[in-house]
């Protein structure tokens, strides 16, 4: 265990040499929730409603999916292709390391740091919008919240290293990565609470996990999920056959990698 | 008269560089196929994200749903003219620097920042972005109400202040480049810059409406062009998105220059 426990904390150091970019990343997504926040702001200024939302709901919503996304969405795959593709994956074969272990620490590091800076950020936000807030009313909805964002942030890492494996087959695996990323995205209720979605849309984005990702924490946070605890076990489930299922596809993937370059 | 000869002096060397490139990208058919599904797919995901939302209300900001197609169409039209022009430099930039291979960009006969914009000037990036774009506006505009012929030469003239204004945003955050050396996240921040140019500039009250015309300008970009088409053209804020271009590539240029000094010119 000790050797995963200073692959995270060279990470961290390196996350501390990039702060500048990182801050500058922030300060985009701070951009683009703001304004987002405004379009909110202005279509309930106008009497408009979106389903069961009232704005002070819509706007924690956004506020909590920019937190969400510093510290649960998880941007590896952009890495892990460029070392299968250009092979600097070879190192990983002769190393007493698992890769998928390697990247979960790398991942969890950047998280937290990441996860750290956000917290700063959206507490000066939610300080400035206190009025525009929905809060839990529960301390048990706050225990449900944290344990949800834990359980999203283990899925969301999983989806995105099985998007990363996909360089062991594909040579344009980043075109994919990009829309897989995108549609993630889309199903986890990071762009618009899945709820907006027309019904047959609802179904099909209420069976796949990635509402798990955003919308679930958000809505536990919001007192909206009406089983929490049963939302959990069906988490923590996929997070474990997902698992298995990425240490199977890896041991494939490396009898199919080519050691391009190498 | 020597304004006249420097301008068709890049206009000719624009040119050879579009040449060049045009000949690169015709050899990797496949990825103009994946570029183009990627982009069409990703300008379907912004429509399915208005979609859902007129589903739920009649107009946002007093945009219905056909004018919002023009504005979202616009966007996707001024990127693909900023990758055919400069886009895709700024994103190389951090390499160069990092590297060092930014020494021959300041030592070419023609200015770092021409050449920069030129070096990489692709068709193929965003041709998806484009044609999908067009394919939106002439959508909104044949949906649209007091849809004008007349007012289409106006509306491509501000799609292309738009440019310029992209433009200067793009100089001013990517100047930072030298003393991050890394543009990855510099980039971010310009997509942002246009991803939200694409909601209707009537969103924003008070502080964010100053805010985004005079810090960050991306209220105007879509909006004015857009607007035009729409039939909600509006003379004083045509001619301040005038204004707030001349502005801001006076001072985009400024910054740019002044930042030049701060390369250290890694490894050479």
């Amino acid at each position: 265990m000790r050797k995963y426990w200073s692959i995270f904390w060279v990470n961290w150091q390196n996350a501390l040499q990039y702060r500048g970019p990182t801050l500058i990343y922030l300060l985009g997504n701070i951009l683009r929730v703001s304004v987002l926040i405004y379009l909110w702001n202005s279509i309930y200024q106008g009497q408009g409603h979106l389903a069961t939302y009232t704005l002070p709901d819509l706007i924690t919503y956004y506020l909590l999916q920019l937190v969400i996304n510093s510290l649960v969405l998880s941007y590896v795959s952009w890495e892990i292709v460029d070392q299968i593709r250009e092979g600097a994956f070879s190192n990983f074969l002769i190393r007493p390391i698992n890769y998928l272990h390697y990247w979960f620490m790398v991942n969890l590091s950047t998280k937290l740091f990441e996860g750290a800076l956000i917290l700063v950020v959206g507490g000066i936000l939610s300080f400035v919008l206190m009025d525009y807030l929905s809060a839990p009313t529960h301390v048990m909805s706050l225990v449900l919240f944290v344990l949800s964002l834990l359980l999203g942030g283990i899925l969301a890492f999983e989806f995105d290293f099985a998007i990363g494996l996909l360089a062991f087959w594909l040579v344009q695996a980043n075109a994919f990565k990009y829309m897989l990323q995108y549609m993630i995205f889309f199903f986890a209720g990071a762009l618009l609470p899945l709820d907006l979605f027309p019904k047959a849309f609802q179904t099909v984005a209420q069976a796949l996990p990635f509402r798990y990702l955003v919308f679930f924490p958000i809505q536990i946070f919001l007192e909206k999920e009406p089983d929490p605890e049963r939302g959990l076990a069906v988490a923590l489930i996929w997070g474990i056959v997902l698992y298995l299922f990425l240490q199977y596809v890896l041991r494939r993937g490396i009898r199919q990698y080519e050691a391009v370059g190498q | 008269m020597r304004v006249w000869r420097s301008l068709s002096r890049y206009l000719g060397l624009y040119r050879s560089f579009l040449a060049h490139n045009l000949k690169n990208e015709m050899i990797y058919r496949a990825n103009f196929s994946i570029a183009l599904g990627m982009d069409i797919f990703f300008m379907s995901m912004n429509v399915v994200f208005f979609a859902i939302l007129y589903t739920n209300v009649e107009t946002i900001g007093g945009w219905t749903y056909d004018q919002t197609l023009i504005l979202v169409g616009s966007v996707g039209f001024i990127r693909e003219i900023a990758y055919l022009t400069f886009r895709q430099g700024f994103l190389e930039l951090g390499d160069y620097v990092r590297t060092g291979r930014f020494d021959s960009m300041l030592t070419a006969p023609m200015a770092a920042n021409a050449h920069l914009a030129f070096r990489h000037v692709s068709l193929t990036e965003s041709l998806g972005e484009g044609l999908m774009g067009l394919l939106l506006v002439a959508y909104g505009f044949a949906h649209v109400h007091d849809a004008a012929w007349r007012n289409i030469p106006l509306y491509l003239f501000m799609l292309i202040n738009s440019l310029v204004i992209y433009y200067a945003f793009c100089l001013i955050v990517n100047s930072a480049v030298f003393w991050l050396v890394k543009s990855q996240e510099l980039n971010t921040l310009v997509y942002y810059f246009m991803d939200t140019a694409r909601y209707p500039r009537d969103i924003y009250r008070g502080f964010g409406k100053a805010f985004f015309t005079f810090v960050i300008p991306s209220s105007l970009v879509a909006t004015v062009p857009a607007g035009i088409l729409a039939g909600r053209m509006d003379g004083s804020l045509i001619v301040l998105a005038l204004g707030i271009a001349a502005a801001a590539l006076t001072a985009g240029l400024l910054i740019w220059n002044w930042s030049l000094h701060h390369y250290s010119s890694a490894s050479s």
